[in-house]
């Protein structure tokens, strides 16, 4: 696998947007991971929001949760699509659309950086932006999917590679949830009222929430899993019928599993029910697709040992095996009774979110840089790199599940007499001190791997440009 | 059961319009379809086309160098 980016045959392929979205990727994993560790600091010792308005929990967590999945994993899934939907199409995105799309992104990112810390937001969990930012989302989303479906009406390969439908779910449902979830009336330029209330309210909100992680966070990644891992582990897919029925069975089953995040709501019982067991069904499909990922492997297992972007891609396809067997039983009714408002769902959270899509990012870009600019400046660090995240993770989720379980027991706990046995939530909450510093720590230890990424790229492009052999980088 | 849930109003009208043939229909319609496709992916006689669509990753030309 030599590298080799100067050659004729990438000149029909626009590599540069590519180069675009993997800075982008870069930057914001490093600025939402550091977001994240600062709120993850600010829970364990309550001062670290230093008195700050613009600080407080409150305001930097949808400011960490907006960084890390629409700025990170979106751009590092754009990353992948361009690279990928190019060479599986044969076919050139169209350029001045690629970067509408890219500066469109940046800056909706960058005016949430700075609206969110100032206290203007909707309130709706992962959907917090006023609604001129909501338009503004809506627009650059338009101008990917023509970017997108024009791709694949000029394609000059026939068939419809596995990955290119997991995108296309991506594209479409993403589009739909955020446009029905954002409708509202806006009555001043950062104020605006939504159009649903109370009980509706909810359910439209939790069927956009749940569905943007299943639509941004799970089939965008399994189309990544399906182009990146056949290509470093260089052989195809275990099954590609299966992948096709994965396919269809999971965005199936996923878009009605939104009210496994409103039991025991005011929501009617039998849509409770429903969210449920759909729920569950979708251990099978979920399944089915991890199978198919880590079976890809088959005969190659020994480079398991020795490649560190294996390592990543397989811990990261385990990591979507693990969450979504967590996921299905959480919806069972009496064990969300204990889970729900735990940390408990915050460790599955980051077992998605670091295990999954962290892993299979920065195995991607891994995978990605000495194509795009040449050999990774630092080997070994990459090898590094896999276990401060791998360790950091486990550190974070471990301490959650033994934390939320803390948490969540004694809550429910009652004394002889019937009685709350800790009537004092303040007495709960000192409890979960030690799991706090040790998810901070675990997250200090993932965030500082990502920095090493970042240090090790920016040395990988300074070599390419050294050695004068790269096409034009990044920097435009 | 959902009627419970709502008020007199909307638990008249609902009771009016039971749509549980809904349910069952569509239910029916989707293991139908899920079925079929099933079908379609897993009949031998399909074989080499996917074999050959498992094999499109690895025929792009993405590292001039050599993975292809
Ligand atoms: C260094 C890495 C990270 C650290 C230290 C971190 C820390 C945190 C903390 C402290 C919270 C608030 C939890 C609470 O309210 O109790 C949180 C929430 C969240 N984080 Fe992270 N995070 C990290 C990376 C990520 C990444 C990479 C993603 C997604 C790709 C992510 C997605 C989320 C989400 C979705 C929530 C909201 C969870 C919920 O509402 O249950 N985080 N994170
Ligand atoms: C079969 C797959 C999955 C199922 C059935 C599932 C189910 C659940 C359930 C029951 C909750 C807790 C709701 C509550 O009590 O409030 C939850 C929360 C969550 N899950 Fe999953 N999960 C799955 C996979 C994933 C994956 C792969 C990710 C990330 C990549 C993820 C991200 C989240 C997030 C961000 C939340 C927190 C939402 C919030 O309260 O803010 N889930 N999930």
């Amino acid at each position: 696998m030599s590298p080799d980016t100067s050659n004729g045959a990438h000149e029909t392929y626009d590599d540069d947007i590519v180069r675009l979205f993997f800075g982008a990727t870069v930057l914001w994993a490093v600025v939402g991971m550091l977001v994240g560790v600062i709120i993850a600091l600010q829970l364990a010792f309550w001062p670290a929001n230093m008195d700050v308005p613009y600080l407080t929990f409150g305001r930097l967590r949808p400011l960490h949760t907006n960084a890390v999945i629409f700025a990170f994993a979106g751009n590092a899934v754009f990353t992948g699509i361009y690279y990928s939907m190019q060479r599986l199409m044969k076919v050139r995105t169209h350029d001045l659309l690629s970067r509408i799309h890219f500066w469109g992104w940046q800056g909706i990112i960058v005016s949430a950086a700075l609206t969110l810390p100032f206290g203007f937001t909707q309130s709706r969990e992962y959907a917090e932006l006023i609604w001129p930012i909501d338009i503004a989302i809506a627009v650059v989303w338009v101008v990917f999917a023509i970017n997108f479906f024009y791709t694949i009406a000029y394609r000059k390969v026939q068939h419809l590679y596995v990955a290119i439908w997991f995108y296309m779910s991506f594209v479409l449902t993403v589009a739909v949830l955020h446009i029905v979830n954002a409708l509202a009336l806006p009555a001043t330029l950062t104020r605006s009222f939504p159009l649903y209330s109370g009980m509706t309210d909810a359910l439209v909100q939790w069927w956009y929430g749940h569905n943007a992680v299943a639509f941004f966070l799970t089939t965008p990644f399994l189309g990544l899993m399906y182009y990146f891992l056949p290509k470093a582990a260089e052989r195809p897919v275990f099954s590609y019928r299966l992948s096709i029925i994965h396919f269809w069975a999971l965005v199936f089953l996923y878009i009605w599993a939104g009210p496994h995040h409103l039991l025991y709501s005011g929501l009617p019982d039998w849509v409770q029910t429903v969210g449920s067991i759909f729920s569950i069904m979708l251990i099978a499909p979920s399944w089915g697709g991890m199978l198919n990922g880590l079976l890809t492997l088959r005969g190659a297992w020994d480079r398991l040992r020795t490649d560190p972007i294996i390592k990543f891609l397989v811990v990261g396809v385990s990591f979507y095996g693990m969450s979504t067997f967590e996921g299905p039983m959480m919806s069972v009714r009496s064990v969300n009774a204990l889970s729900h408002f735990t940390n408990w769902v915050v460790g599955h959270v980051h077992s998605g979110a670091l295990g999954w899509n962290g892993m299979i990012s920065f195995g991607m870009l891994y995978w990605l840089a000495p194509r795009l600019w040449g050999k990774v400046h630092n080997e070994s660090w990459v090898s590094l790199h896999f276990w401060m995240a791998t360790i950091g993770i486990v550190l974070y989720v471990v301490s959650m599940w033994a934390g939320g379980l803390t948490e969540g027991l004694m809550w429910r706990a009652i004394n002889a007499d019937g009685l709350l046995a800790y009537p004092n939530f303040v007495d709960i909450v000192q409890r979960l001190a030690p799991f706090y510093w040790t998810r901070f720590f675990g997250g200090t230890l993932f965030l500082l791997g990502a920095l090493l990424m970042a240090f090790n790229f920016i040395l990988t492009i300074r070599d390419a440009r050294a050695a004068g052999a790269s096409a034009p980088v990044a920097a435009k | 059961m959902i009627a419970a849930s709502l008020n007199p109003v909307f638990r008249a009208a609902s009771e009016a319009h039971d749509l549980g043939w809904l349910g069952s229909v569509s239910t029916l319609l989707f293991v139908v379809a899920f079925l079929a496709w099933s079908w379609v992916a897993y009949n031998p006689r399909n074989r080499a086309r996917w074999e050959a669509a498992g094999r499109l990753p690895l025929e792009d030309d993405s590292s001039p160098g050599g993975d292809a």
